[in-house]
């Protein structure tokens, strides 16, 4: 009876996670394989794989000179990010979770803000600050250079990921027992040795499961790398969508995404047991945070460098874009009064909450089912883990009679989406001390009223904040426009896109005063989905897992 | 304790459970009614384009409106990934009409059976001449409809050359020397259809000796970059890049004039149609094998070549007008005069175009 109600919950997610991200990319797989290639009108496409048989193929790639580079490359830019990412992000979380300074939550809040920035416009503004010609990046580079860089792929990760590490680091930091700390400092423990052997190993678990999810973010990410990297510093999945949507070698495109599958899929195994591991009841006394006297030397460097950070690596190319927009002609301001242009945001508002309301009802049962467990959390992760060039072209080949339907572009979104809620959901659940609702039926509620009044208050943060995630990256999603699309569907996305398609400098800039409005929209929907509360707690209870 | 918890969390399952299905019901309702705005009786006409088709809704409704058809564009990415998305669909269409498919994509589009074969009165609308000089064999097909043209060809910065006192190349062989190689950014012809058309063009140019010549524009510095919109947003001087030349069409230095924020006499760029660098490209429209309402598309392929079309692609998709005797539009002066370029024959293109973007890869990438 048990085992069955759970399995109603928790099927619905499962089983949409496997028809929408899985089955996809098997039957993609499968056609490359067994597929009629003289159908393709070329001779070439079957060369690689069929001779040599798949696996034999498989396993063949790192030989291949190529391939291995890809591969690498890709491995070594996510972890180059992510070890700077830590690197800058742990001591930055440290102050922000000890000190109370004028603007921290403002800050806590904005450095979510590139996170949840569409690619193409995070690209642009990444280009604007650390390009060639942009406004720092014009002192990095050597005279007559080409501006190919790898750093530039390296900025972009850590414009999107510092804030992941930053904010689980300081979940960590600020979920510690004030007690604990205070015996250890009365017990004659320097600040700096208190550190070392309280705070920071407690800490750890929350920045090692961050890390995980930098690696990747960094290891799977497409759009980003597709716009920064460039032809010199393509990563592994920007070969695959070369090898499927330009070449369609398919053999050879299943091969890498099986290799990039699997790695990513070590990566999330290890995030999964890391998040169970942090999944700790709630203390009762937090460690108190300490006011900011600008008079002390190391509290004002501190702070200092907090804001010189976030400054320099998240707000700067958001900066740059707003600058931009707002130097604009009035002529490309002009943009705001068509029709299209509300249109555009009328379809990004639809879809997004439309796939936000599907994607909070599947995520929130998605998490409900099995928060403790460490394989279907894993199985949870899977539209990650799993390229989308080959679920939007597995896609074609299973359901191509649906691919113009409207439902099937919000399932896309959905199947994005559902990650972002189901994460910080799972974590709070599992976070929950089994004492309260014990507690709470002993005393005599019925198990429904037990859940209304005691667990379900104590997820809505999460909750909240998965959505606030979910909305806003939803707005940006540049993975969806791989899919099929329509004019009447266009949205804020495609339609910067459609101006950055054709000359004119007219076109661009009004490609930046529509990024401007598509930065302006996400920063509302955020503040609407998640409003501010000034305390502690607030990060405490909400923050577990970016 | 510990069943008695877990049963706990099942029935908060159960509750969500039935949350869930409440508000994704009022969610799909609330949402079927809001896109249901197409759904009527009349015939729907699916017509499968690439990103860049851009026609004024007004258009398309006078041609819904006349031929009693309900219209569905479909966008499937680049032209490229477009004709490959058809392949892949091909037993189950995903469309009954195609715009997009051009000249050199022709005869992989025919090999794969996606092309059905168009009615006499279509093939009989008059070309203009520059197109059946350019291609003949294209211009007589009996399964695709030539709807617009253009030319791939270097775009140059006027202000850039005429700051820096830099005399323009005047041949490939020119554009081969370092201190001109460094100044180009050209685009991966396997992931850019101008980048591969470029290519195509110095590969008809040079025959044998071309891929030397690459190695020499490498040596000198050429860059590529994967898109046109990389290379003519992120490397081109005109918009803050450091090249001062890019591969792109010859009616790109009109639309710069077209989009400009404000009145321009002349445009800030040039087209530098080299003697081989130049590539003519004929976009056309056809039947999809397997699709339905023959009748609604082949209204629809007539539209594409109607007056009214054919006079708007030019400032909305930055083509050339087939239709013989269609007036061009003002502003398309700034572009000078078109080259005459010689289309490359279909079926070299289509038997070598792997191997070109695989030599191409082998001497300029890797």
């Amino acid at each position: 009876m048990q085992l069955r109600s759970s399995f109603w919950v928790g099927v619905w997610p499962g089983a949409f996670i496997a028809v929408m991200a899985l089955l996809p990319m098997l039957k993609l797989m499968w056609f490359g394989v067994y597929g009629s290639y003289a159908s393709f009108g070329t001779e070439a496409l079957s060369d690689g794989g069929a001779q040599l048989g798949f696996w034999q193929g498989w396993l063949g790639l790192w030989a291949d000179d190529y391939m291995r580079s890809r591969m690498v490359w890709s491995i070594t830019q996510a972890a180059v990010s992510t070890a700077l990412a830590c690197l800058l992000g742990v001591p930055v979380a440290y102050v922000i979770a000890r000190h109370d300074f004028a603007g921290r939550d403002a800050l806590l809040r904005l450095m979510m803000l590139p996170f949840v920035v569409p690619t193409l416009v995070a690209a642009m503004g990444v280009l604007a600050w650390w390009g060639p010609n942009g406004v720092v990046g014009n002192h990095l580079y050597a005279p007559g250079s080409d501006g190919d860089s790898p750093w530039l792929l390296i900025a972009g990760n850590l414009f999107f990921n510092l804030c992941v590490i930053v904010r689980a680091a300081v979940y960590g930091f600020s979920a510690q027992s004030a007690t604990r700390l205070a015996a250890a400092r009365s017990l004659g423990a320097t600040p700096w040795r208190a550190f070392w052997r309280i705070e920071l190993p407690s800490a750890a678990p929350h920045i090692y499961s961050a890390a995980c999810l930098v690696l990747l973010y960094c290891l799977g990410g497409f759009g980003l790398a597709l716009l920064l990297g460039g032809q010199t510093y393509a990563t592994a999945e920007v070969v695959i969508y070369t090898l499927v949507a330009h070449e369609l070698e398919l053999v050879l495109a299943s091969q890498l995404a099986l290799w990039m599958l699997a790695m990513t899929g070590v990566l999330v195994a290890m995030y999964a047991k890391l998040q169970l591991s942090t999944a700790q009841p709630r203390l009762a006394q937090l460690v108190a945070l300490r006011v900011t006297r600008w008079s002390h030397v190391g509290d004002a460097v501190a702070v200092l460098w907090v804001w010189l950070v976030c400054v320099l690596v998240g707000f700067a190319p958001l900066l740059a874009i707003a600058l931009k927009a707002a130097t604009a002609s009035s002529e490309a301001w002009g943009v705001l009064w068509q029709a299209d242009t509300w249109q555009a945001v009328a379809n990004t508002l639809r879809f997004s909450g439309a796939a936000l309301v599907a994607a909070t009802v599947l995520g929130v049962m998605h998490a409900a089912c099995g928060a403790r467990l460490w394989w279907w959390r894993m199985w949870g992760m899977l539209p990650l883990m799993i390229s989308p060039i080959m679920v939007a072209f597995g896609l074609l080949l299973l359901v191509p009679q649906w691919l113009d339907q409207w439902g099937l572009l919000v399932a896309a979104y959905t199947l994005l989406a559902i990650p972002l809620v189901s994460q910080p959901v799972a974590t709070a659940l599992a976070a929950l001390p089994p004492s309260w609702l014990q507690a709470a039926r002993s005393l005599g509620a019925t198990p429904a009223r037990a859940w209304w009044r005691v667990s379900w208050p104590l997820v809505v943060p999460a909750v909240r904040r998965g959505m606030a995630f979910a909305m806003a990256s939803m707005l940006g999603e540049f993975a969806v426009s791989l899919f099929l699309n329509r004019p009447e569907w266009t949205t804020l996305t495609t339609y910067i896109y459609q101006h950055l398609g054709r000359p004119g400098s007219l076109q661009l800039e009004r490609a930046w005063v529509l990024s401007a409005l598509l930065l302006g929209l996400t920063v509302l929907v955020f503040v609407c989905i998640e409003p501010s509360k000034k305390t502690n707690n607030a990060v405490v209870t909400g923050a577990g897992s970016a | 304790m510990a069943l008695k918890c877990s049963r706990l969390r099942q029935r908060a399952g159960a509750v969500s459970t039935a949350l869930a299905m409440v508000s994704m019901t009022l969610a799909g309702c609330m949402l079927s009614l809001s896109f249901s705005a197409h759904a009527g009786d009349k015939p729907e006409l699916r017509v499968v384009a690439h990103d860049s088709f851009s026609l004024p809704k007004e258009l398309i409704s006078d041609f819904e409106a006349n031929s009693g058809t309900t219209v569905r564009i479909v966008k499937a990415g680049d032209a490229g990934a477009m004709l490959n998305k058809l392949i892949l669909t091909k037993a189950t269409p995903i469309g009954d009409v195609v715009f997009g498919i051009d000249n050199a994509m022709l005869v992989r589009a025919r090999a794969a059976g996606l092309l059905a074969p168009l009615p006499q009165s279509l093939r009989d609308l008059a070309i203009s001449d520059a197109v059946l000089a350019a291609d003949p064999q294209a211009a007589a097909a009996s399964d695709w409809l030539p709807i617009d043209y253009g030319f791939v060809t270097i775009n140059y910065d006027r202000a850039w050359f005429a700051t820096n006192k830099v005399a323009l190349p005047t041949s490939l062989d020119d554009l081969a020397k370092p201190e001109y190689a460094k100044l180009l950014v050209v685009q991966n012809p396997a992931t850019s259809s101008p980048g591969f058309a470029f290519v195509a063009a110095t590969v008809q140019a040079k025959d044998k000796a071309v891929w030397d010549w690459w190695a020499k524009l490498r040596a000198g510095g050429v860059k590529v970059s994967s898109s046109w919109s990389d290379a003519y947003y992120k490397d081109f001087t005109k918009n803050g890049g450091t090249r001062p030349m890019v591969v792109s069409y010859l009616s790109s230095p009109a639309a710069e004039v077209f989009y400009s924020d404000k009145p321009l006499a002349v445009s800030p760029t040039g087209n530098l149609n080299l003697m081989g660098g130049v590539y003519v490209q004929i976009e056309g429209a056809a039947l999809l094998a397997g699709g339905q309402q023959a009748g609604a598309g082949e209204a629809f392929l007539a539209f594409l070549r109607s007056a009214p079309v054919q006079a708007e692609l030019q400032t909305s998709m930055w083509m050339w007008p087939v239709q013989q005797g269609a007036p061009k539009h003002a502003v398309m002066s700034h572009s000078g005069v078109q080259p005459s370029a010689q289309a490359i024959d279909q079926r070299v293109l289509t038997e070598q175009s792997r191997t070109w973007i695989r030599q191409f890869t082998q001497t300029v990438l890797r």
